[in-house]
């Protein structure tokens, strides 16, 4: 019985993770760049809406808007600033390099927002209640029908819509689509501007199910992103949401059964392996083989 | 000299050694989370050296040294069938992973009365081996700077060497250097290690330095400052990563009105820049022209 509440509560915290995990492969997937200051936008999002809130006093749900708009925000500064003039080919590093100067950036403008360590941080109010022999937090049950429904709008956005097709496009070959005319900086911002939406939604659900805001969120919020994107497979995007949530299972169990101490150290210990021995990850082996991907430089 | 400059420019020669290590892997076309993980190494070794087993200084900065390249080397092995971002986030992993062993190392001794010794998240305390033989701050910065010359005096003369040169075919493009008879697996190793070694020794250095060190110093900020530092300074010339480290800790740092809004500007500051020189301030292209402008200088 234990085990099956210890799977549901990861699978719960996987469904956050797994949002956190298509961010990045969004933004890896089609334009073959990695940002690290993503989580200095989740954290610049919710230190906006925490600091906008006695302002604004719109209560939990002004939390939810102003987050996910203030990371949508930064994300497209990030784009902008990091991304767009580092397009070429060997742009890979700088704009990571200059993405994480940005991250230092939005850090330090998340702590002037925030000036103590903690901050309480108020979730939307939903009642607990016993399933059987298991325990589901109501606001848990609710992230996951809110990460569900997400992935399911960004499947439907990828795979029916015009811009989906353009999108994908991109993905397969910049230059190809460039040529057949789609406008793919224009695009680039666009995919930053989804990731910072998705972003913004997981750092409200993680944040309000935690209760309170630290600055180390920023940092905590890229490695599991980066981690979940890792175990599923770069580049895929299906592969991403289960990283996200084999990762949350994983953490879950080997917290349950090690302690808490061990739980980080068991996902990167599992992150190396699964490197070393299977380099695409869980589903984008073929990608590895057969794409130029593993031979790229970041 | 002012205790205080003299200090700013003891960190700054510290973290030099981190930024240069980060260039060495940087120059094969790798891009490494992990090199905080050999400067913590190589700071634990000379450390127990010093203080636990009174080694002298040279032999615990060398042990510093051997213990980083060995971990680099280790790891190099491990992830020889990957490259760009699986390369990146399996040295993140890695360096977690020592942190961790680093973090539940408990191996404390009484030596004169005091307990010393790694203890765990509480570090390791009194390195004393500034204080019994007398060092004060201007004479350890020499020490340091010393060290750092010969470093760039050795990177200078292998600069010229084919060595160095096979390097940066290797990190262009592999297949190209594969076809004119180069192997990049051994050049990739072999710059990781010796990557390794001199994170490691300028561990080593931190450690006689700050008399206290706990793994937390070690996380992987410390890793990407390095990283930035040399994509900043960039790749042409082993200078470049000290004029990053130079640009940061140097000028900012020590304008201490603008302490709390430092981060606010440095970063600004460095995404600017990246625009305007992507391939940081002292690119190869630079270095390249600059030669052959000194070489006509007579024609």
């Amino acid at each position: 019985m234990d085990m099956l509440q210890t799977s549901i509560d990861g699978l719960m915290i996987g469904s956050t993770y797994a949002l956190l995990g298509l961010s990045f492969a969004l933004v890896f997937g089609i334009m073959r760049r990695i940002n690290l200051a993503f989580g200095a936008c989740l954290l610049f999002g919710a230190s906006l809406a925490i600091y906008l809130e006695p302002i604004l006093g719109w209560g939990a749900w002004g939390l939810f808007v102003v987050t996910i708009v203030g990371v949508a925000l930064a994300s497209a500064y990030v784009e902008r600033l990091c991304f767009a003039p580092h397009s070429k080919r060997h742009g890979a590093v700088t704009a990571m390099v200059a993405s994480f100067a940005v991250w230092m950036q939005l850090d330090e403008i998340s702590s002037q927002l925030l000036p103590q360590r903690t901050h309480a941080f108020q979730g939307i109010e939903v009642p607990n209640f016993w399933w059987g022999e298991i325990y589901v937090r109501g606001d848990q049950l609710l992230h996951f029908v809110i990460a569900l429904v997400s992935i399911l709008v960004l499947y439907l956005l990828l795979y029916k819509t015009r811009l989906g097709l353009l999108i994908r496009a991109t993905a397969d070959s910049p230059d190809t689509a460039q040529l057949l005319g789609a406008r793919v900086p224009w695009l680039g911002f666009i995919i930053f501007l989804l990731a910072g939406i998705l972003g913004g939604l997981a750092a409200f659900m993680i944040l309000s199910a935690d209760g309170y805001v630290t600055p180390l969120f920023g940092l905590w919020s890229t490695f599991k992103g980066l981690i979940a994107m890792i175990i599923g497979g770069v580049g895929s995007l299906m592969g991403a949401v289960i990283g996200g949530l084999i990762l949350g299972l994983v953490e879950t169990h080997a917290g349950a059964v090690l302690g808490a101490e061990f739980r980080d150290m068991v996902t990167f210990g599992l992150v190396f392996l699964v490197l070393i021995i299977r380099p695409g990850g869980l589903m984008g082996v073929k990608i590895y083989r057969t794409d130029s991907l593993a031979q790229e430089r970041v | 000299m002012d205790m205080y400059l003299a200090s700013v420019l003891t960190n700054m020669t510290l973290i030099a050694f981190l930024a240069l290590s980060a260039y060495l892997v940087l120059v094969v076309g790798e891009v490494s989370f992990g090199q905080q993980a050999f400067f913590g190494i190589g700071a634990y070794i000379t450390a127990s050296a010093t203080a636990l087993a009174g080694a002298h200084i040279f032999w615990g900065l060398l042990a510093g040294a051997i213990g980083g390249a060995s971990c680099a080397l280790l790891l190099g092995l491990l992830t020889i069938r990957l490259s760009g971002i699986y390369f990146a986030i399996s040295t993140l992993c890695f360096a977690e992973l020592l942190r961790f062993f680093l973090l539940h190392l408990r191996f404390t001794q009484s030596v004169d009365g005091r307990i010393i010794g790694p203890d765990g998240p509480e570090g390791f305390s009194n390195i004393r081996w500034i204080f019994e033989n007398h060092y004060q701050v201007t004479d350890f910065l020499l020490l340091a700077v010393t060290c750092l010359i010969i470093l760039l005096i050795v990177l200078f003369s292998l600069e010229r060497s084919p060595i160095m040169l096979g390097a940066r075919m290797v990190g262009n493009d592999p297949i190209l250097a594969q076809s004119q008879g180069l192997n990049p697996t051994r050049y990739r190793l072999s710059f990781i290690t010796l990557s390794g070694a001199v994170a490691g020794f300028g561990g080593g250095l931190f450690a006689l330095f700050n008399t206290h060190i706990e793994p937390a110093m070690f996380g992987v900020m410390l890793g990407i400052h390095g990283l930035a530092y040399a994509v900043i300074g960039g790749l042409g010339s082993a200078v470049g990563p000290l004029l990053g480290v130079f640009l940061d800790i140097g000028l900012l740092e020590s304008i201490r009105p603008l302490a709390a809004y430092r981060m606010i500007i440095f970063g600004g500051l460095v995404a600017f820049l990246l625009v305007f020189r992507p391939e940081g301030i002292i690119s190869p292209r630079l270095v390249s022209r600059l030669k052959s402008r000194w070489r006509n200088r007579h024609v």
